[in-house]
């Protein structure tokens, strides 16, 4: 009983770091929009399509916070190790 | 709505069990939304006028405007496969639209978002073998055939992050959403979540579809030239 609760919160742990890489995600797409706004202020007759370009590059960026959140979800709620760990146990 | 998909009913077909889970019978809600709104079209633009006043405008508008939309990202020469990216469009915008009405969208199930990035990935090869035959074979092979196993995984990791991208932001407003609902007490989850519905089904709904029809019709358009 007591290695699974360690390992339930080890796992706990692993999704709360996994999800850490919002940092550098938010980052990314705060310099992608940041650099819109500054082509957008030198351009203002090219807004559409310098905006819908933003649109692709913000969806880009977000895939690495995405695979994050996904792998933290498949962490606590369909982690195969954990029933390994408790058929281990039963036996 | 919750975390888990839930299975319905289960159907034995010729010895085969078919599990009919909540996502198979909200798109079958949606299927049926999108078909009686095109027949309703259909019936009311029988008589076609050249000028078009009343419901045709607003039809000719929405068709006319995702029409340019399309030759400016596919260009003039593929501008045929548009219709099954205006379906696409259609289908995203009203499954994530219908979760405002609580009931959990289809896209937030990889098995529907995988099958649609996986027409994608097929309409991408067939399109790419259409239009630069050998060309499109040899692509795998640039700049120099030791390079095949890298352009082999590019490809392949174009499907699966479009289907993960999608999925998983429907997912993470449904998570937020069934939590607020199970953590609050009653009295404030009237009034409240619908700020939050707003949010995470509408606004990012909508952008989340913008962002899959216009990321296929990149890949697809990146396959032919």
């Amino acid at each position: 009983m007591k290695e699974l609760a360690i390992a339930i919160g080890m796992v706990h742990i692993a999704a709360a770091i996994a999800l850490l890489n919002g940092l550098l995600t938010t980052f990314g797409q705060a310099k992608v929009a940041a650099q819109a706004i500054e082509s957008i202020a030198r351009q203002p007759e090219a807004a559409d399509s310098i905006r819908s370009i933003m649109f692709i590059g913000l969806a880009l960026g977000e895939t690495s916070g995405i695979y994050g959140l996904l792998i933290a979800i498949i962490m606590l709620f369909a982690n195969p190790l954990i029933n390994t760990l408790i058929s281990l146990i039963s036996n | 709505m919750g975390l888990n998909i839930d299975n319905l009913w289960v159907i034995n077909v010729a010895g085969i069990e078919i599990w009919i889970t909540e996502t198979i019978f909200y798109t079958w809600i949606i299927m049926l939304f999108l078909i009686v709104i095109a027949i309703i079209v259909r019936i009311m633009l029988r008589n076609f006028k050249e000028v078009p006043t009343g419901i045709q405008n607003l039809i000719e508008a929405a068709v006319e405007s995702f029409d340019n939309f399309a030759i400016n990202s596919l260009g003039e020469k593929l501008t045929y496969i548009s219709p099954w990216f205006f379906m696409v469009f259609a289908f995203i915008l009203s499954s994530s639209l219908f979760s405002v009405f609580g009931i959990r969208a289809p896209t937030a199930d990889f098995a529907t978002t995988f099958a649609l990035a996986l027409a994608t990935f097929v309409i991408m090869i067939f399109i790419g073998f259409k239009h630069r035959k050998g060309d499109y074979l040899k692509s795998f092979f640039s700049p120099h055939p030791i390079f095949f196993p890298l352009n082999l995984i590019g490809e392949l990791a174009k499907p699966i992050s479009l289907s993960f991208r999608l999925f998983g932001n429907m997912l993470y407003g449904t998570i937020i959403l069934t939590l607020y609902y199970a953590l609050t007490p009653l009295f404030v989850q009237i009034g409240i979540p619908a700020l939050l519905h707003a949010f995470f089904d509408v606004v990012f709904g909508v952008l989340q579809t913008y962002i899959f029809v216009i990321l296929s019709l990149m890949y697809v358009r990146s396959a032919a030239e």
